[in-house]
């Protein structure tokens, strides 16, 4: 019995670790991960190493420091690569998340439905 | 000479197979296999022979080949490119049907041998009417050969020089590994495909079929499982960017049939268990397969521009025709089953050893629909709507991120289930120490690194998985009765823990900077000098090197800089890596300028902790071969 209650105050001792330091992931890097670096093959301009992604780091550090907007920011880049350009596309092409969904629903019911009731 | 000899040689081994898909006496199929293999074998010796040779009179060599590469590079250039890379896959493809017949051999009617037939005859027809490694080379180009003829006795003409392969692909040993031990587990695939379609397409209907699909599946999956794992050990090695996996076209498709299998071999024992689910496995069975063509499709057509992928003409078409002709028999096969797919048990119970493998279906198979989904997308995207659109990291890490997690805590379970529902009480009690060890270790892990909550719950999984595992397993080493493949699953588990731990660390932790150095300059980083010394170059028949020795606590590495003289790309940069278990730090060159040299810093959290996980999942195979399962 002693173990159980162990148990759930290391538990929740888990639980609220997080609340004891900040959570840092700044706007630039939450940013950097979005954007693709046009001359490399699939990385983002957070992971290359290549000068051009240097430059537009460079650039959209500038972006955030002068307080522009995530629509403002997003339109720049946009306007200029086209929207390959954005790496996490689901949030304007909302169906690339709810086809993956849908198929999800359709096979657990068809799963549910192996179970005896 | 060669390619006359390669292209007869490769129309007597069409010929052979297509009297073998005619015979019916076993003496003869047993001989004409093995005629298979050697005539495959001794292709393989023949293009081998004539890379090292340098015979330019072949298309092939000319325009991936050199006199400079290397020895090691040399014998992996047969892989180094599509015309080659199907000839090795046609020996694979060769070696398995004769462990097919060995192994896994259906008594009676010969319809499997048939089946296996057809594919080979389909990817050996490719070599001889489309395109072949053979073909000579009847004009050249500036340096390489221009167009080459698939006809033997050709008068052909000959370079004294060979364009080499692509520079990435010869600054590394890994790349003489990691393709084949991949094609392994790929072509091996195709033992389950036959064995499903084979029993199903006669209505034979015990469960004999799963049992041995479910076998020759898992020696492929253990080869893809390396394959895929030696496949990111190489890209950290020499790409230098620091990453193992970027959600590339390519390493998608390699992961579809990584997750299928894995799905198919916790499938099978549900059937075989409880008589259930007998439909879907057909369905997995073939489909494991299926993604493979599927996968080098996609790879291999040209549709998406990739680090893997090299086209060529039509392969594409031809692909994706076979692609069609294996799944029309597979389905008509289906198809003609409905009525023994409908004797299919329900289950009995939600929270036993079935309920739990079908969970795992669902989260294996939607995370193998999402990768096919992000990965294909983008093509019809683009056709539909006339834009380009980029489905990356951000998208997978999200959809598939919280599908795997659920997946490593539900293995916490795995220890031990029966067929009957778990007592979640009881289980509770029995794993109570193991689980709060695993808390407390994961409350230090956590304050240590700062986790989030995603961190938090990846870490108390592989924990609690790893301790409450290894605790189970030890006082069971000396029983004999367990069976080999409880304890060839529980090392696999065991082994992905151990590789979770490690990813979270790398996902969340890592962090890098550049700094401007010369000679005897002193970089301090992460808490640790690096003394950087004078460089120096090396010269090489196929390339310059440009060393930069870094020390640090008496070690010490070397990053360079690659410039390959076949080839105007870019120097490719190769890093120094210091690896302690917590940690890589690894430097890489980004630029010279006159003397000064401008360095990355990376430390790379759990990438030891990522490789020793993944050794132990493939190591899972030990505990069945010592006692003698297939």
């Amino acid at each position: 019995m002693k173990n159980r209650y162990i148990f759930v105050s290391l538990i929740l001792t888990l639980v609220l670790l997080p609340f004891l330091y900040e959570n840092d992931e700044s706007r630039f890097e939450t940013w950097s991960k979005n954007l693709l670096c046009p001359v490399c093959q699939g990385e983002t301009i957070f992971d290359s190493p290549s000068e051009y992604a240097d430059d537009m780091r460079f650039v959209l550090k500038e972006q955030i420091n002068n307080n522009l907007s995530d629509q403002e920011i997003y339109d720049y880049w946009v306007s200029r690569f086209g929207e390959r350009i954005i790496t996490n596309p689901q949030n304007k092409n909302i169906e690339i998340i709810i086809i993956p969904l849908l198929i999800s629903v359709i096979f657990i019911i068809f799963f549910v439905r192996k179970v005896k009731k | 000479m060669i390619s006359t000899i390669g292209l007869i040689l490769s129309w007597i081994c069409l010929l052979n197979l297509l009297i073998l898909f005619f015979s019916n006496n076993k003496f003869r199929i047993n001989l004409m296999v093995r005629f298979n293999l050697l005539i495959n074998f001794l292709l393989f010796c023949l293009l081998e022979i004539g890379l090292f040779i340098n015979d330019f009179s072949l298309n092939y060599i000319a325009n991936y080949s050199a006199t400079t590469t290397p020895p090691v590079y040399k014998f992996a250039s047969l892989w180094g490119s599509l015309d080659g890379s199907i000839l090795l896959w046609n020996l694979i493809l060769a070696c398995y049907f004769l462990v097919y017949l060995r192994y896994y051999k259906k008594s009676g009617e010969n319809i499997d041998i048939k089946i296996f037939t057809s594919i080979i005859i389909f990817f050996t027809s490719y070599t001889i009417f489309s395109s072949s490694p053979f073909s000579g080379c009847i004009e050249l180009s500036s340096i390489g050969c221009e167009s080459s003829s698939l006809l033997p006795f050709q008068d052909l003409v000959s370079s004294s020089q060979g364009r080499g392969p692509n520079p990435l692909l010869q600054n590394h040993p890994l790349m003489a590994i990691h393709p084949p031990i991949l094609y392994l587990g790929y072509i091996g695939l195709v033992l389950p495909f036959v064995i499903t379609t084979s029993y199903l397409f006669q209505k034979d209907t015990d469960s004999r079929w799963v049992q041995l699909a479910a076998d020759s599946t898992f020696y492929p999956w253990l080869f893809l499982t390396a394959g895929i794992a030696l496949g990111a050990a190489w890209s950290y090695e020499v790409l230098g960017w620091g990453g193992y996996w970027a959600w590339d076209p390519v390493e998608n498709v390699s992961f579809i049939p990584w997750l299928l299998a894995t799905a198919f071999l916790h499938s099978s024992k549900a059937q075989l268990n409880e008589s259930t689910l007998l439909n879907w496995n057909y369905v997995l069975g073939g489909l494991m397969f299926l993604s493979t063509i599927f996968g080098t499709f996609i790879t291999r057509s040209g549709v998406l521009i990739s680090v893997h992928a090299f086209s060529n003409g039509n392969i594409g078409v031809f692909l994706l025709s076979g692609l069609a002709i294996f799944t029309l028999f597979f389905v008509y096969t289906g198809s003609k089953n409905i009525e023994y797919f409908s004797t299919s048990k329900k289950l009995g119970n939600l929270f036993g050893k079935s309920g739990f493998f079908i969970a795992n279906n669902i989260l294996l198979f939607v995370s193998a629909l999402i990768i096919f989904i992000g990965t294909v997308y983008p093509i019809f995207y683009e056709n539909f709507y006339n834009r380009q659109l980029t489905i990356g990291r951000s998208f997978f890490d999200i959809l598939i991120g919280p599908l795997l997690l659920i997946l490593l805590l539900m293995m916490i379970f795995s220890i031990r289930l029966s067929k009957k529902n778990i007592n979640f009480n009881e289980w509770f009690q029995q794993n109570l120490l193991s689980l709060n060890i695993s808390l407390i270790i994961s409350i230090i892990i956590t304050y240590t690194y700062r986790f989030e909550y995603l961190g938090i719950l990846t870490v108390f999984g592989a924990m609690s998985l790893l301790i409450a595992g290894v605790k189970n397993l030890i006082p069971k080493i000396k029983q004999k009765r367990i069976k080999g493949s409880y304890w060839a699953g529980q090392l696999a588990h065991i082994g992905i823990a151990v590789f979770s731990l490690g990813l979270i660390l790398n996902v969340t932790q890592s962090y890098s900077s550049e700094f401007i150095v010369n000679e005897n300059s002193i970089v301090e980083f992460g808490g640790k000098t690096y003394t950087i010394d004078k460089a120096y170059e090396v010269s090489r028949e196929e390339k310059d090197i440009i060393n930069l020795p870094i020390s640090s606590n008496r070690n010490i590495k070397n990053a360079s800089l690659n410039i390959f003289k076949n080839s105007s790309q870019q120097a490719i940069s190769s890093p120094a890596i210091f690896r302690t278990v917590e940690y890589d730090t690894y430097i890489t060159i980004k630029f010279i300028d006159s003397n000064n040299f401008k360095l990355i810093f990376r430390k790379n959290y759990g990438i030891l902790i990522m490789w020793i996980g993944l050794a132990l999942s493939t190591t899972s195979f030990i505990p069945k071969v010592k006692q003698n399962e297939k």
